[in-house]
């Protein structure tokens, strides 16, 4: 741990880490600005501050955020997910998003540019953030949210066959809801009198998603894009239902790349209602290829060190 | 025009934070002074405040405040507001229970808010400093709003959800009496049918030693002598904060919910000195002008006047002043109306001090009595020949004038009444 430390502080792009040693004026000054967070948030800052050790990083993080979250929304920080939305899941607004800032500046000593946080979403966008900037990688892609409409407007599958009301895509990932609204056609006679949500419907689904990230999820090697006509289901392994959908009930569905190398990419899924785990796929492979024009804008930074390199870092998160 | 009055008052003052406790000290002369901790230094002069009772807001972090058990107050919301902002926030609340508004009464397009107060020279000076000291971008992001003159109207309009008409007034100490003003207006000519005006100020540190500099303080160590206003000793004004909120309405809102009244607000006047920036014309010019106004337009008689709350701060210029305004509007010594000047009790509120002293009139009219002079002992002779009363009378008043002027010579000069 010392030796990845001592690392950091020799990386050329980290110039958020000064060299200046963790004085008892610091410790003091650490601890009032602290004062209203948990005590494990100022233990790990203090260590952070001494060993610059960035395992340190998530506890922090989360210790200023959770202090800054209505006491009775606090409750979801117990046993937090990367999943949990900034706004919509926290009610942490622009401005408290900015004292968020301010004090996780004043306690790992670095400056953060409002450009960098405007595409923030997620609790798990924030920490991989934080920790790009300290470690002086570059910082990843932001999360994408896009509407049904949006949707729509990119996916080779249409209405009524589109499973997606809304979806959030990362470098890292995706995860989209569908609300089983009764009206789909097929649960006419899914069962009779009895309508449940079909299985085959709700592996489609998670097929749907992995489409989506394919699309919009920018993991792909840069300046390539992917053609929408050339996607289509391969295999799939290991799939589990574990609860019966009915109408009314909301799909919370989420993917993850776990190997992306044309012409297959790999995912495992997984798809919950509220609390309850509703079906897994191990694995779910689609087939792909690149459209022929690429002469598209990359978001990505020209340095990149090769797309190989930051793969890995996307299947391990 | 329509008819407009006050049916709601809440207040935060140094002499009670809600109707009763204030009419009691108003009706026993109980001042609200206390010898100031944080002015128990040496390099300091200035001894006494008008302390605010069963508030605690002198951290610079809100999280830190302590205010009255049943308020509950958001951090999200104490975030953008100076020590004054949350008793604005408490006195309004306390003023809509008052006026027994509902929820969609007080957020319409026919309900607006008029605030006045002089920003929060505390907090501005704390952000200042940091941000000279950390840079900019550490500058906190409700810094701004917190506290720079405007700051109670920025967060009550948004925190109740005011929709109708809504800004600030900015004439020092005769800020809120402007509020009270033109909120009148705006429902005597039916723009607005409700109004809520709201006068506040810190009344810390850094809102009030700086007028030691203008020698306008009074440098006396004793509360009971400090404030005292028409006096021969009185050495200038004590300092005080808190936050006054008035409910207006009209006669048809009144009469749609039944609402109980504390009095008419018949109209007003104003007129400037046009003399200095910081000191009253020596015979009261402006403010002359300003009551002649007043009663002109509410066609009202100088003898039908019962009652005036002088503006009167307990400093050598500005209350002889006023003196001979007040001898130039009611020249007839027999008929000339009571005088008092209630900051005798509360100190100088002076953004609040025009609201807080038209709730003090709405309450002696509603509850019929006259407010007397605390701490006069030796009348300046200055000061002579008006009926400026020493005990509190126990008759009703039926028409009230009440006085401010403020910096640059501002006059105001409000008419309430009771039939």
């Amino acid at each position: 741990m010392a030796q990845a430390s001592d690392s950091n502080l020799g990386a050329p792009k980290a110039a958020a880490v000064p060299a200046k040693p963790f004085s008892p004026e610091d410790d003091a000054y650490l601890r009032e600005v602290l004062k209203r967070c948990s005590a494990p948030t100022y233990e790990a800052a203090s260590q952070f501050r001494k060993t610059r050790n960035t395992e340190h990083l998530p506890a922090i993080v989360l210790g200023i955020i959770e202090r800054y979250v209505e006491p009775d929304l606090r409750a979801k920080l117990k046993d937090p997910d990367d999943d949990l939305r900034l706004i919509e899941d926290l009610g942490i607004d622009s401005l408290t998003m900015m004292e968020i800032v301010i004090l996780v500046e004043d306690v790992l000593q670095m400056s953060i540019n409002n450009e960098e946080l405007r595409h923030l979403r997620t609790l798990g966008d924030v920490k991989q953030f934080i920790d790009c900037k300290v470690r002086g990688l570059p910082l990843p892609q932001p999360t994408k949210f896009l509407p049904i409409e949006q949707i729509a407007s990119v996916m080779p599958i249409q209405p009524p066959f589109l499973f997606l009301n809304e979806a959030s895509v990362s470098s890292q990932g995706a995860s989209a809801k569908y609300r089983i609204s009764g009206q789909e056609f097929f649960l006419q006679g899914h069962f009779k009198d009895n309508p449940v949500m079909p299985a085959s419907i709700m592996l489609e689904a998670l097929g749907q998603l992995a489409v989506l990230f394919l699309l919009e999820g920018g993991a792909l090697e840069p300046g390539k894009v992917v053609n929408p006509q050339t996607i289509f289901f391969t295999s799939c392994e290991g799939v589990r239902c574990h609860r019966m959908c009915r109408p009314g009930d909301v799909l919370v569905l989420s993917i993850k790349p776990k190997r992306l190398k044309i012409p297959l990419a790999t995912f495992e899924g997984a798809i919950r209602v509220g609390q309850d785990k509703a079906a897994i796929a191990e694995e779910i492979t689609l087939t792909f290829g690149y459209a022929e024009a690429v002469a598209v804008e990359a978001g990505q930074p020209p340095a990149a060190t090769g797309e190989p390199a930051s793969l890995p870092t996307a299947v391990n998160a | 025009m329509a008819k407009v009055y006050i049916t709601g008052i809440g207040l935060v003052t140094s002499i009670g934070n809600d109707v009763p406790a204030v009419a009691e000290s108003l009706r026993e002369l109980r001042h609200g002074f206390e010898v100031y901790a944080p002015f128990q230094k040496a390099d300091v002069p200035v001894k006494v405040v008008g302390t605010i009772k069963g508030y605690e807001t002198d951290s610079y972090d809100c999280e830190d405040w302590r205010y009255p058990s049943r308020f509950a107050v958001k951090r999200e919301i104490l975030r953008g507001m100076a020590p004054h902002g949350l008793y604005t926030y408490c006195a309004m609340l306390d003023a809509i229970a008052d006026a027994r508004l509902s929820t969609a009464e007080v957020s319409n397009r026919d309900t607006g808010l008029y605030a006045a107060s002089g920003g929060s020279p505390h907090l501005l000076g704390y952000y200042l400093q940091r941000m000279n000291s950390l840079g900019v971008m550490r500058c906190s992001p409700l810094g701004i709003v917190a506290s720079i003159a405007g700051t109670v109207n920025f967060n009550l309009v948004s925190h109740f959800k005011i929709k109708g008409a809504s800004c600030g007034f900015a004439s020092a100490c005769a800020s809120s009496s402007h509020a009270v003003g033109y909120a009148f207006e705006d429902i005597a000519l039916g723009r607005q049918q409700r109004m809520f005006v709201v006068g506040a100020e810190d009344g810390n540190v850094e809102s009030i030693l700086p007028f030691a500099g203008m020698r306008a303080l009074s440098l006396q160590a004793n509360p009971d002598l400090a404030s005292r206003p028409f006096d021969l000793g009185r050495d200038g004004f004590v300092g005080t904060g808190g936050a006054a909120v008035l409910v207006l309405e009209s006669e048809d809102e009144v009469e749609r919910r039944g609402a109980r009244t504390y009095c008419e607000v018949a109209g007003w006047g104003q007129a400037s000195d046009g003399y200095n920036v910081a000191i009253s014309h020596p015979d009261g010019d402006g403010l002359r002008a300003a009551m002649e106004h007043a009663l002109r337009t509410t066609h009202t008689e100088p003898e039908a006047v019962d009652y005036v709350n002088a503006h009167a701060t307990s400093t050598p210029i500005g209350d002889i002043s006023e003196a001979r305004a007040l001898r130039a509007v009611f020249p007839e010594s027999a008929t000339r109306p009571a005088v008092s000047s209630t900051k005798a009790l509360t100190g100088h509120g002076l953004s609040l001090a025009g609201a807080m002293e038209t709730a003090f009139c709405a309450v002696a009219l509603r509850d019929g009595f006259i407010p007397g002079s605390a701490h006069l002992l030796n009348l300046d002779p200055a000061c002579e020949g008006l009926n400026i009363i020493r005990a509190t009378l126990p008759q009703a008043p039926r028409v009230v004038l009440n006085n401010s002027s403020g910096f640059g010579g501002a006059n105001v000069c409000l008419v309430l009444r009771r039939e």
